[in-house]
């Protein structure tokens, strides 16, 4: 493997780290309820 | 209410182009089926297969999809941001370039000029009209997003953000070329390179073009429709997030056992079946949000549409990832099974959930009852049989015409030659001819339902004042 191929699966492995960041954010206790505002807030915009 | 003179006549011009060129689309799509079982209907040079295949492709995705994309864009994100648009006329600038765009790769592609890449066929000067209109569409929707009253954004947000820096970055780098005259210009990558950023291009702009708008469409008209929220707003964001995260590695699965780097191949292919998580976190969302709502299928017509567009989703995204698969790809890549794939895509859950949003616009836009409910009920049969016809057949089609590629004789020679499996394909063609008539006259009632309820539709009870609009 080239250099330019472990490059590309650095890339892919550099945003796995920071997909699994955004999941654990999501779903942390503390933003439970914030976590679901927008789905209501989103029906009042008549 | 507050009238926050929201511009829909942008909204109303969006739709009606992006019905029209809708309609161009499954003609020229009808026509080329025909010149498939009856070669003599090629008229040479301008209207042959080669030509017209090319505009039938770019009148479906760029011309309805992407101006569905622009109607509904421009509609959901004054709504979603409780702010008109940033700049009307910037808006309506995008609605003439559009049109002038989709005009000149027509008449380009007609005249043969291509660059041959497969749904990137529009030489150089065409791109460069494309970059403008997506540069005009992308400013007017992230400054109106920018000036948004709630700062949580909802999911459809993050859709239409992702599809607009997604199809921006793709179409970018895919086109960078070399002009050698003002129709003709050589790709900047060479061989194999080449081959794999076209379809790293070519899969990724079916997940920003024609993955991600739909989501988009389909998390705010679902909840629209059946007056309740989603199911949960987290799974949303997190099914984007992989989404996003696993989809552009997966363009390689095009390209398997090809001279492109074994490792690349195997990259696409495990990607392309973990995408089937992120995919099905939102067809479960989907159906999730129906919980105690399920009696509106059989009352609501739109809830009817968006669930089988959903539904055509889920099958869109088992089946895609399946053929990613080295072995089953060696069987049927190359086969007419491949078509039938991506028109379940493009007539079931592209269009599905297209008719059902303009459905949903139509009577807010125009401030008028839709005509008739029977007719866009009988519209979605049409096109629900017309387009399983269409897949059903060629499904078959593919099957049998790679067992008999693959057929040999026990000295090891082919059993059959390549025209005898052209021949056998011919009454599976004349049913996806029969289905794509169908289909056609299911658009046909959409376009006449349409022209009815703009003309002479009911006024709606409780027209708002920003229903007239603005431009």
């Amino acid at each position: 493997m080239d250099l330019g191929s472990l490059l590309y699966l650095g890339v892919t492995f550099g945003l796995f780290v920071i997909f699994v960041l955004i999941v654990m954010r999501t779903y942390s206790r503390k933003r439970k309820d914030e976590g679901e505002i927008a789905k209501y807030r989103m029906l009042d915009d008549d | 209410m507050e009238n926050r003179a929201y511009n829909y006549a942008i909204v109303r011009s969006f739709v009606t182009w992006s019905v029209i060129w809708g309609l161009v689309a499954v003609l020229v799509g009808v026509i080329v089926s025909l010149q498939m079982v009856e070669p003599d209907l090629n008229f040479p040079p301008y209207l042959t297969f080669g030509r017209l295949r090319p505009i039938h492709t770019n009148a479906g995705i760029y011309g309805w999809g992407v101006g569905v994309i622009f109607a509904t864009f421009l509609y959901i994100v004054q709504r979603l941001c409780k702010t008109p648009l940033w700049s009307d006329k910037l808006a309506k600038f995008q609605l003439w370039f559009f049109n002038a765009t989709i005009i000149a790769s027509a008449v380009t592609l007609l005249l043969g000029y291509t660059t041959s890449k497969e749904y990137h066929e529009m030489e150089w000067p065409i791109d460069v009209m494309i970059v403008i209109l997506w540069v005009a569409f992308a400013i007017n929707i992230v400054m109106t997003i920018l000036k948004r009253k709630d700062e949580q954004m909802y999911i459809s947000l993050w859709y239409m953000l992702a599809a607009i820096i997604g199809v921006a970055i793709l179409f970018t780098v895919n086109a960078a070329a070399v002009p050698a005259s003002l129709f003709k210009s050589y790709s900047a990558y060479a061989g194999t390179n080449d081959a794999n950023v076209e379809w790293w291009f070519g899969h990724n702009a079916v997940a920003m073009a024609l993955t991600a708008p739909p989501l988009a469409m389909f998390y705010y008209f679902l909840p629209k429709t059946t007056g309740v929220p989603i199911y949960s707003h987290r799974l949303s964001i997190t099914a984007f997030w992989s989404l996003i995260f696993m989809y552009l590695w997966t363009g390689a699965h095009h390209l398997l056992w090809t001279p492109v780097p074994d490792w690349i191949q195997t990259l696409a292919m495990g990607f392309s079946v973990m995408l089937i998580a992120p995919s099905w976190g939102s067809v479960f969302n989907g159906y999730l949000s129906m919980n105690g709502q399920w009696h509106q299928m059989r009352e609501n017509y739109l809830v009817k549409y968006l669930i089988l567009g959903i539904t055509f989703y889920g099958l869109q995204t088992l089946q895609g990832p399946m053929q990613a698969i080295r072995t089953f790809s060696a069987f049927i890549h190359y086969t007419d099974w491949v078509p039938a794939h991506i028109h379940m895509g493009t007539m079931g859950w592209v269009s599905m959930i297209s008719f059902a949003s303009i459905y949903f616009l139509i009577p807010r836009i125009y401030g008028r009852e839709v005509y008739s409910i029977p007719l866009a009920n009988l519209q979605f049969w049409l096109i629900l049989v017309g387009q399983l016809i269409w897949s059903i057949s060629l499904w078959i089609a593919g099957v049998l015409q790679a067992g008999m590629w693959n057929a040999m004789n026990p000295d090891g020679s082919l059993t059959y030659t390549f025209m005898e499996t052209m021949v056998e394909m011919y009454p599976y063609w004349w049913a996806r001819v029969f289905g794509g008539l169908i289909y056609m006259a299911g658009l046909v009632v959409f376009i006449y339902n349409l022209y009815m309820t703009v003309s002479k539709g009911k006024p709606l009870a409780t027209q708002t004042a920003s229903v007239e609009g603005r431009a």
